[in-house]
């Protein structure tokens, strides 16, 4: 457990924002000493209600699996029971609040499901009810006052819980979509002196810049002499775009590499023509393949099909 | 001063003109000067000019170099610009400066290359 915290991102929530949930649930500073009022009470029944709390996780399968080790089995019913008592120790601070998100974030790293921590708490409440009612059975209003604030705080522990999944995932999309902008701009050396630029997607003014800066990093390493850009794969081609392909074109051929543009659909044709778009300073040609045929052509490449090798597979 | 700046190299018909350090429009105007009248002097049929060090070009270095090209041409020698970074390349698209009509190579080597090219076909023509 300790090395799973080491490995964890650091993440808190500012005071204003700790303050601003409270009032929300308004948990006040008479919630606060009901609670440490009971703390004598939560400790005589700490043990009964960690073991009945355990008890219903192992009933489940899907709960059940996530303390197959008896060690840590013990190690988690420890740390349970120093929550159950920290709910009526009172300083519920930014250090409260810091404790509790790490306590989120090593459940969500554990993979243990949304579902199961709501019910969990559930579970919790519930059987804390049950203890509050047997406790104050001539003073039932007491019980109702001390499971009320006992509420609100277990509310605000979800949801600083429940934050840290939310915040996981927004990481893990955030991650994936620097890797795809990544992979939509590859610059594939074909042939020494030939580059390949497959467009993938909608360029917009950011991908436009990135596609350059590659294109002409590319061109330098490799030395290329032609440029094939494919875009097959760009759904519409707008005035906007088509001036990000001309710059594009026009920065490659400062650095001495010829652009040959292929791919451009049919109906993306008529669209930039009734646009009046002007690619005439560029090459264009219909598909990669004769992209590639026409950009061979001027490297003074020529590809022979070898018939021997061919009859030799046919067999 | 311009000597030192941006020398002027004879390789057979060839003229290099290594850009030294960033140039003033004064240099610029001086190495055109220049370079035509050597064009002239020495019948050279080639000039290629290395910008390598250069980490910008504006304007009236790409209208300068523009100049070059079509003076050159006209003493019947072509120009080839070479050595531009990306980073400049890029910046130039941006402010429009592509340098219509100029023959651009990645550098030297690649410049001599497609000028050797053109003169081992040319020889063999005559």
């Amino acid at each position: 457990m300790a090395d799973h915290e080491s490995l964890l991102p650091e993440s808190s929530i500012p005071g204003d924002e700790v303050r601003r949930r409270k009032e929300f649930l308004e948990f006040t500073d008479n919630d606060v000493s009901v609670l440490e009022g009971v703390n004598e009470v939560a400790i005589r029944y700490a043990d009964s209600m960690i073991d009945d709390f355990y008890r219903h996780l192992m009933s489940f399968d899907e709960t059940r699996a996530f303390f197959a080790d008896p060690e840590l089995l013990k190690h988690v019913k420890g740390m349970q029971k120093n929550y159950f008592m920290r709910l009526t120790q009172g300083n519920y601070d930014q250090v409260y609040v810091a404790e509790r998100i790490k306590i989120g974030q090593i459940h969500e790293r554990v993979g243990l499901p949304v579902k199961s921590y709501f019910g969990m708490y559930c579970f919790y409440l519930r059987a804390v009810l049950g203890r509050l009612q047997e406790e104050y059975k001539a003073t039932p209003e007491q019980a109702f006052k001390v499971f009320n604030s006992l509420m609100k705080l277990t509310f605000f522990d979800m949801g600083l819980a429940i934050d840290t999944y939310i915040e996981s995932r927004e990481r893990t999309i955030q991650g994936q979509q620097e890797a795809i902008r990544e992979l939509s701009t590859p610059v594939l050396l074909l042939r020494p002196g030939l580059l390949l630029l497959p467009i993938i997607g909608l360029i917009d003014t950011l991908r436009a810049r990135q596609l350059t800066e590659q294109l002409l990093r590319s061109v330098r390493t490799n030395r290329a002499r032609v440029v094939v850009i494919d875009v097959t794969g760009v759904p519409s081609v707008d005035t906007k775009v088509a001036n990000h392909l001309v710059q594009t074109v026009e920065a490659a051929r400062l650095m001495g590499a010829v652009s040959i543009v292929s791919g451009i659909a049919p109906d993306i044709a008529q669209t930039m023509v009734r646009l009046g778009i002007d690619l005439r300073r560029i090459r264009t040609v219909g598909d990669l393949q004769s992209g590639i045929e026409e950009a061979e052509r001027q490297l003074g490449y020529m590809v022979v099909k070898n018939e021997a090798a061919e009859s030799e597979d046919g067999k | 001063m311009n000597r030192a700046r941006a020398p002027i190299l004879k390789l057979g018909e060839t003229l290099v003109v290594s850009v030294q350090e960033a140039l003033m429009d004064a240099d610029l105007v001086g190495l055109r000067d220049e370079l035509v009248a050597e064009v002239k002097m020495y019948r050279a049929t080639c000039v290629i000019i290395d910008v390598t060090v250069l980490d910008v070009l504006d304007s009236f270095a790409a209208r300068t170099l523009r100049h070059i090209a079509q003076m050159t041409q006209l003493l019947g020698a072509r120009t080839v610009i070479v050595g531009i970074q990306p980073d400049v390349a890029f910046a130039m698209v941006q402010l429009g400066l592509t340098l219509q009509g100029t023959e651009t190579a990645l550098d030297l080597e690649d410049a001599l290359s497609r000028l050797n090219l053109k003169l081992g076909r040319d020889r063999r023509a005559q």
